[in-house]
């Protein structure tokens, strides 16, 4: 008898799931599927550079972008950066995006606030930046400017909640990313663990998106 | 230790068996309190809420500086973070002012008065006034007001008192009196020491580093005649804290010694001239200094110094006038002249100034048999910020003379201080952050922008203009019950925070660092209720309890959340929207304090336990969203428990020992002042007054 009920409410979840994406996907055909991408390295740390005390100086990467494309899933190699090939670099706490003067392509974003899945249609009124690297990227860098909140306190990286990075792809198509998390395994140390930990779980990025193929802003 | 409980448990059941001489409840008609009103009153003739602590009290909880009492009081807490400050009805150290006798204390490290640099050795009583209290006290008094009260003998007194206990903490004063006709002296010393702790595993640094301290205070009066008095009262402290701090940098681990020393001296001048008996004036110099310097010296760097120097200079007259036995008032004035130069402002020889004119006035109105009334108002006019007017209302009514209702309502304010105006800041090291006051912050933002160093400037650096005062408005509506053996008192309060400064990053440089500068930017709001029970059971047994509910918030805050503008993240990481039940509110505050102390006295032998409780309190924002909501962090709450022991003999020898925190409770994160268990037995010796009590 639970077991019906079960069956009876999942069924009708599913039902009631497609009857809604239908509807809000008035006139597409296909429902988007939203990707989520694990432990995405963006320029991890490999030391530390000597600083005054009281502090301990400053941790550093070896400065490279990771280049990935949202149309394929896939990191793409750093040779094929002058190309039409990725849509988004991940490096620290900067994104660029394949645009202005961060790449070849026609890409752009901006950052928009409310929830992934509210956002159904890219307004029309919307206007996509392009970056301007070093001083001004699409995606806004510092903390509590675009995606993420730094605590000085604890040298934490968060993401802020409520954050959609729109994004228009290198080849003219549109797709929304969500950032989930900074920290390898998509888990945020605690405010008290050492700092090698925090040193060496963070800038791995975890993030759900949705691409939409056909080139209409309609997730 | 467990033989020192067993023994006094043991104790307890003998005396608690013999037949004792009746000891009545302490009446609060016979203690005065001068605080509420800045004149002598009786404390059942208070209309706002005041909190008496005896010597009595703090000596039987082994208290050794004045945090350590205080922690003990219905709704306070300590904040640890730039010293040991003191939260009451929920606001910050900042907006608390601290006076001893009357006069204020300065040296505050980032709006923090550490209570630590005060002893309690010499305490008569501390009296706390809960509410807005800028009606006589002016800046700083927008939560209320501790001042203590040293002890004046009215007798020749000698005693001595020595302490020893856990991590090598030592304490030893000596106080003494002298009374002729005319003249008497009182003089105090007191020196304390610790070791230290480190409740953190594998670390050379110490959670609190090793402290010397050095007070003393000296009161020298004068009766001119009967009706003129002139006294002087002196007061020095220093203290001097080494800490060793360890960086691990790249595998290699560099070693630093920091030195910090604070030195405190203040110095009264009081005239008192009754006119009549119904006529009494006042005057007061009072002068207080405040060096501080911080030194760090390590393994391979430079040495970093860091220093601050505080001058306060007042003068106030105050008049008292008792026109009939209804009719009570009282007018004064005074001026300030305060200055602070440091090494973290544009240049470490410019002195920073501020002066301060101001007037007040009060009166006391008993209306009918049981009302009175109180009305009072003051004008601070300062040099550097708007003008502050703060007036305050009260009354009390007796029902009988078991129950009276108390209800009051104010207005505080706490005036920008050196730091918020002339700060100028670049921390080096940690990202190359600067902090400017807001008087520095649009001169030096528009310098280095002229020579193309500003990056962008952001929102805030547009709302930068002269700072103003914060203001508070406070309101308590009390009830009291009193009769032999209960005495129950209820105060429901709210505070209303407008004006609050915050730092707030206002531009970045080429290089990306961060700017940052003072704004009046937030609202924040207090209200609970704080409740107090003392229970007489018989001549030797009492009981009492203290409970407060808390709640704050910023209604801004409530405002974007109803609005559905403030986000959160469910179990998946995904975000939603938060919920207003998931508000928490202002951080640090713990919505449930409560304290339990059971005593027991018997002829010259007493022995008590205190229990202390807090309810959890956020620390960190965690899911980013820059409110402080159930998904953040929290301190986990925890119970303290305490107990002391003590007998006096009648040659003058008092011998007491105690145990603190006997559940050995600790939180490494979140309390790194609170040690585990600690121990500790006490002597003290009276040379001349020998009867205790």
């Amino acid at each position: 008898m639970s077991k019906m009920k079960k069956m009876i409410f999942v069924l009708g979840i599913v039902v009631s799931l497609v009857a809604c994406s239908k509807d809000d996907n008035s006139g597409t055909n296909a429902v988007v599927e939203t990707i989520t991408v694990k432990d995405l390295p963006a320029d991890t740390i490999i030391g530390i550079a000597p600083g005054a005390p009281p502090t301990g100086g400053f941790p550093y990467g070896a400065g490279r972008y990771t280049f990935f494309s949202l149309e394929t899933n896939k990191i793409v190699p750093a040779s094929d950066s002058a190309s039409n090939k990725w849509d988004l670099a991940f490096k620290g706490t900067t994104i660029a995006t394949n645009s202005g003067n961060s790449g070849p392509g026609g890409a752009g974003a901006f950052v928009y606030v409310g929830l992934f899945n509210d956002l159904k249609t890219i307004p029309a009124d919307s206007s996509f930046r392009v970056d301007n690297a070093p001083s001004a990227f699409a995606i806004t860098t510092g903390s509590n400017r675009g995606w993420y909140v730094y605590n000085g306190l604890n040298q934490l990286v968060t993401p802020i909640p409520g954050r959609v990075l729109v994004v228009r792809t290198a080849s003219g198509k549109y797709a929304k990313v969500e950032i989930l998390n900074y920290y390898k395994g998509g888990t945020t140390p605690a405010a008290n663990a050492s700092d090698a930990i925090k040193l060496n779980t963070q800038r791995y990025y975890t993030f759900r998106y949705s691409f939409q193929p056909n080139g209409t802003k309609t997730f | 230790m467990m033989k020192w409980i067993l023994l006094s448990a043991v104790l307890s059941c003998i005396f608690s068996t013999t037949l004792a001489q009746q000891d009545t409840l302490q009446g609060n008609g016979s203690i005065t309190v001068f605080t509420a009103t800045k004149t002598e009153r009786a404390l059942s003739n208070i209309a706002v809420p005041v909190q008496i602590i005896s010597q009595k009290t703090i000596q039987q909880a082994g208290s050794l500086r004045l945090s350590d009492i205080l922690s003990e009081q219905t709704g306070l807490f300590m904040t640890n973070g730039f010293g040991t400050g003191v939260s009451m009805q929920g606001l910050n150290p900042d907006y608390t002012l601290i006076l001893i006798d009357g006069e204020p204390l300065i040296g505050r490290t980032s709006g923090v008065l550490d209570l630590k640099r005060i002893t309690v050795g010499n305490i008569k009583q501390i009296e706390i006034v809960r509410g807005p209290s800028s009606s006589l006290y002016g800046s700083e008094a927008m939560a209320g007001v501790i001042n203590i009260i040293t002890d004046k003998s009215r007798k020749n007194t000698l005693g001595i008192s020595t302490r020893y206990g856990t991590y090598n903490t030592a304490d030893f004063s000596v106080k003494g009196s002298i009374r002729t006709n005319r003249i008497n002296y009182q003089g105090f010393g007191n020196f304390y020491r610790t070791d230290g702790f480190s409740i953190r595993p594998n670390s050379r640094e110490r959670s609190v580093a090793p402290i010397e301290r050095f007070t003393q205070q000296h009161n020298l009066g004068f009766r001119l005649s009967d009706r003129t008095n002139i006294s002087l009262n002196i007061r020095h402290n220093s203290e001097t804290i080494k800490n060793n701090i360890t960086v691990i940098n790249n595998g290699n681990s560099i070693n630093s010694i920091g030195v910090e020393k604070n030195e405190d001296l203040n110095a009264t001048l009081q005239l008192a001239h009754k006119f009549n008996e119904r006529v009494k004036n006042t005057t007061r110099l009072y002068g207080t200094q405040f060096n501080s310097s911080q030194e760090l010296i390590s393994d391979n760097g430079v040495p970093y110094l860091d220093a601050f120097k505080q001058q306060f200079a007042r003068i106030e007259n105050q008049t008292d006038v008792q026109v009939n036995n209804k009719l009570e008032f009282n007018i004064g004035g005074g001026y300030i002249h305060e200055t602070a130069n440091s090494t973290r402002y544009d240049n470490s020889t410019s002195i920073k100034t501020n002066r301060i004119g101001y007037i007040y006035g009060q009166s006391e109105w008993r209306a009918l048999k049981k009302l009175t009334l109180i009305g009072g108002a003051r004008y601070d006019n300062n040099e550097l910020f708007a003008a502050a007017f703060s007036p305050k209302l009260a009354l009390q009514y007796k029902i009988n003379k078991k129950i009276s209702l108390k209800a009051s309502i104010g207005r505080g304010f706490k005036a920008p201080d050196f730091r918020q105006l002339y700060l100028n800041f670049t921390n080096t090291a940690a990202g190359s952050y600067s902090v400017f006051g807001s008087v520095e912050a649009q001169k030096i933002i528009n310098e280095l922008n002229r020579i193309g160093q500003i990056n962008s400037l952001e929102p805030s650096f547009y709302q930068l203009s002269n700072l103003q005062p914060e203001f508070s408005t406070g309101i308590n509506l009390g009830a009291n019950y009193q009769n032999e053996q209960w005495h129950i008192s209820a105060n429901i309060f709210r505070n209303n925070i407008e004006n609050l400064i915050d730092s707030r990053l206002v531009a970045y440089k080429t290089g990306g660092a961060q700017i940052f500068s003072y704004l009046n930017v937030k609202n924040a709001f207090t209200q609970g209720i704080e409740t107090d029970i003392k229970y007489r059971y018989n001549s030797q047994w009492s009981f009492s309890a203290g409970y407060q509910f808390l709640l704050t918030g910023d209604q801004s805050e409530i405002n974007a959340i109803k609005d559905g503008k403030v986000f959160t993240r469910d179990q998946n990481g995904f975000s939603r929207k938060m919920n207003q039940s998931e508000y928490v509110g202002l951080p640090n505050r713990s919505k449930h304090m409560a304290n339990l102390k059971l005593q027991y006295d018997h002829q010259n032998f007493f022995i008590n336990t205190r229990a202390l409780y807090r309810s959890r309190w956020a620390t960190t924002d965690t899911d980013g969203n820059g409110i402080f909501n159930t998904n953040d962090a929290f301190a986990k709450g925890y119970i303290q428990l305490n107990m002391a022991v003590g007998q006096s003999f009648n040659n003058g020898l008092s011998v007491q020992a105690g145990v603190d925190n006997i559940l050995n409770y600790t939180d490494v994160l979140n309390l790194p002042n609170l040690p585990g268990r600690t121990y500790y037995l006490s002597i003290s010796y009276n040379f001349l007054n020998k009867n205790p009590k």
